[in-house]
């Protein structure tokens, strides 16, 4: 994955050069029956697959729809009923929403990987006037959950 | 919309025709080809059945026979002892020599089977024959297995009494998308569409997370999270994989695979009991592969028996007052093996830790596969694992039933009691990347990275004023840039001129959800917005045969001049 320093050429390849996806790939998984427009919509969702946090961008959190204080359990099973929803096997679409959440929860489930995020996402939160006390409170469960 | 009609397929071989958009799905098959034994299994409305052959027969012996105008396969042909498939005519080991070049020592291992294998060592395609009437006839690992697939396909389509088009194949952990492309060509011969190619241990942990998921309705179970270490080892192949298992959904969470198999346990102790073995094997005269015959066949079911019984009497007439006779017992058997159970118990350390998973935390083994049998294998797996084996399934039929169900899933069947409510979310067996770095693979999607997937890395020049970079694209966990496949190549052009390590190259590569793979490049200059040349977007594999020599060319021709290096400063998560 990317760090901030080349995320403005990511996006830029996946805005502008990448083109949609033919409707129909190769034999190995479920052809694909989408649109070309939908494909499109969803290619610019998939520039936030990375750990840089701009403000504007939705939090891992969200991303799986957790607060941000959830056990291993919540993360783990809200990864799964999202897997359910919108894997390419189950759900016609291009994989990119899938791979959104599950880098997600490959960032959430590490708890080494967890911590770093939570400080990195907590110090571009705070200037928006987020609560100090609340956060350290409820951020400190993932030291000691072992998720796998 | 008449224009619509007339639309170019991809070039590419693998690419199989769409779907039919009948409002009734075809649940596709599910058939597992091994090196020795293959099966068929289609999920019958309300459970997987393992269709059989008119002989009754569940499992089939996986060869082709060249005798007269029209060839025969295990599926249909009764051979009258096994001595008769190893009379020059039949080819088999189709999926151990199936998309590899000449210079592979899996194709030299094969030189002592009966059949012709010939290489020419320059990285092409080996040259494989029968013998047929006296002669050496030629054919293909593709052509062979398009046969055997068709006699597969006319048995299954007897039996449903419909036609079978969609098919799910399991497919060894280690096998290159190069080999892969072979596999859907053959099924494409065999007028067969690939709706999925599985590995064979995700097919297994498939069927782990359907029974899971019946314990759980049934109040057996916790529902929890469950994690699996399957371990399945068959005639050609040693796969390995964890899963973790929950609600009906099979996370892989690594793979790991070899070629190594029953095979290579069998010419092992071949070599043992007739040192000369390779010499004597060279001429490929007719008495030379009846008499390797006779001495395979008695090196085999030795090897059954030693299963059972702690020693094994072996007496085999090569003529000429040349005999062999040993009496073989379980640790010389062993030892003779020992770099086979190395390998295994390599891979499952290995499988383990890429998992980060520690034993403990395996709630599950699963042990599948003909050598699944072999009391060493069972000794060594319970070492590491320090458990009692799952017992819930049959070691050959595991990986066939699993495909089965993949076949009714992957076809939008839908049970009223939730037993199809699976997904089973892969990940890549094999790392995928580029020359950089001198001699280096650097790679761009690392092995065990869940599919589909999307990820990036920026490289840079290694010359002042460099314009052209090599892109040159391989997959494989092997250090050496050599030993991994070249899936394809292609050329940056149009890097403004810039000091070395200012251009900023960036190599992004996704596979979809077809499991399609496609690389995409092009140069960013620092500071600007966007590429000064448009971006390429390539499929792989685009090399086909001669990949071999292919990488060889173009290093000889390039050298370094077009090389590049990866930035330093990025951050891999």
């Amino acid at each position: 994955m990317a760090c901030t320093s080349f995320s403005l050429s990511n996006q830029t390849i996946r805005s502008t050069i990448l083109p949609p996806f033919p409707a129909c790939n190769s034999t190995f998984r479920r052809p694909l029956r989408i649109s070309a427009t939908c494909a499109t919509s969803q290619r610019t969702c998939s520039s936030n697959v990375s750990t840089e946090y701009a403000p504007k961008q939705v939090s891992l959190y969200e991303v799986l729809g957790i607060q941000m204080g959830a056990s291993c359990q919540e993360i783990k099973t809200a990864y799964r009923k999202l897997a359910r929803s919108l894997h390419p096997d189950v759900a016609s679409n291009n994989g990119d929403e899938f791979i959104r959440v599950h880098a997600a929860y490959a960032t959430l489930s590490d708890p080494e990987k967890r911590a770093n995020y939570d400080i990195e996402f907590f110090h571009r939160r705070r200037p928006a006037g987020m609560s100090t006390s609340g956060y350290s409170r409820r951020s400190r469960t993932w030291e000691t959950d072992q998720c796998w | 919309m008449a224009e619509q009609a007339y639309t170019v397929a991809s070039d590419g071989e693998t690419t199989g025709e769409e779907k039919s958009s009948s409002p009734f799905p075809e649940i596709a098959i599910g058939i597992d080809i091994g090196t020795s034994q293959c099966s068929v299994a289609v999920w019958s409305g309300s459970e997987v059945e393992l269709l059989r052959n008119t002989r009754n027969q569940k499992l089939m012996k996986s060869y082709v026979t060249f005798k007269d105008e029209v060839p025969a396969g295990g599926v249909s042909n009764q051979l009258a002892h096994d001595y008769d498939m190893l009379s020059g005519a039949a080819i088999f080991n189709m999926k151990r020599l199936i998309g590899r070049v000449d210079t592979d020592p899996i194709v030299h291992a094969s030189k002592s089977l009966p059949f012709l294998v010939q290489t020419l060592d320059i990285g092409v395609r080996p040259f494989i024959a029968a013998l047929v009437k006296n002669m050496w006839r030629s054919t293909t690992p593709e052509e062979v297995l398009a046969i055997f697939l068709v006699e597969l396909r006319v048995m299954a389509e007897m039996q449903l009494k419909r036609p079978i088009r969609n098919v799910v194949l399991t497919i060894p952990v280690s096998f290159s998308r190069f080999q892969l492309t072979r596999i859907e060509r053959a099924c494409a011969m065999a007028g067969l569409h690939v709706l999925r190619l599985m590995p064979e241990p995700t097919a297994v942990a498939l069927l782990y997370a359907q029974q899971q998921q019946q314990n759980v309705h049934e109040n057996m179970g916790s529902g929890s999270e469950k994690i699996a270490l399957i371990f399945n080892m068959g005639a050609g192949f040693c796969d390995v994989a964890v899963t973790a298992t929950a609600g009906g959904v099979s996370q892989i969470r690594s793979l790991a695979g070899s070629t190594l198999g029953g095979e290579d346990i069998l010419q092992n102790t071949m070599r043992h009991l007739l040192p000369n073995m390779d010499s004597y094997i060279s001429r490929h005269g007719i008495d030379e592969i009846q008499k390797m015959g006779l001495l395979r066949v008695a090196t085999q079911d030795a090897i059954h028996k030693l299963s059972t019984q702690p020693s094994v009497e072996i007496d085999v007439d090569l003529g000429n007052e040349r005999k062999v006779y040993k009496v073989l017992n379980r640790k010389e058997f062993e030892e003779v093996n020992q770099n086979v159970f190395e390998k295994c118990v390599s891979l499952i350390n290995q499988c383990l830790h890429d998992a980060k998973i520690e034993v403990d935390d395996v709630n599950d083994v699963i042990l599948v596969g003909g050598c699944s049998n072999i009391p060493n294998i069972r000794n060594m797996v319970m070492d590491i694992c320090k458990k009692e084996f799952y017992s819930g399934m049959n070691p050959l039929e595991a990986a066939v039933r699993g495909a089965a169900l993949e076949g009714a899933v992957a076809s939008g069947v839908n049970d009223p009691f939730g037993n199809l409510d699976l997904l089973t979310i892969q990940t890549t067996a094999l790392s995928i990347g580029i020359r950089a770095d001198g001699n280096s693979i650097v790679p761009v999607i690392p092995k065990n990275t869940t599919m589909p997937a999307r990820k990036d890395v920026i490289f840079t020049t290694v010359h002042n004023n460099q314009s052209e970079a090599l892109i040159i694209v391989y997959e494989g966990n092997e250090k050496a840039v050599e030993k991994n496949h070249l899936l394809g190549y292609f050329k940056i052009t149009g890097i403004p001129p810039a000091p070395k390590g200012v251009p900023e190259i960036n190599v992004c590569m996704d596979i979809d959800a077809s499991n399609a793979l496609r690389v995409f490049a092009g140069v960013i200059m620092p500071g600007e917005q966007s590429p000064s040349a448009p971006f390429m977007e390539v499929r792989m594999p685009t090399v086909d045969d001669g990949h071999g020599w292919c990488a060889e060319a173009l290093n000889r021709t390039y050298g370094s001049t077009l090389d590049l290096v990866t930035v330093q400063k990025k951050v891999q998560h």
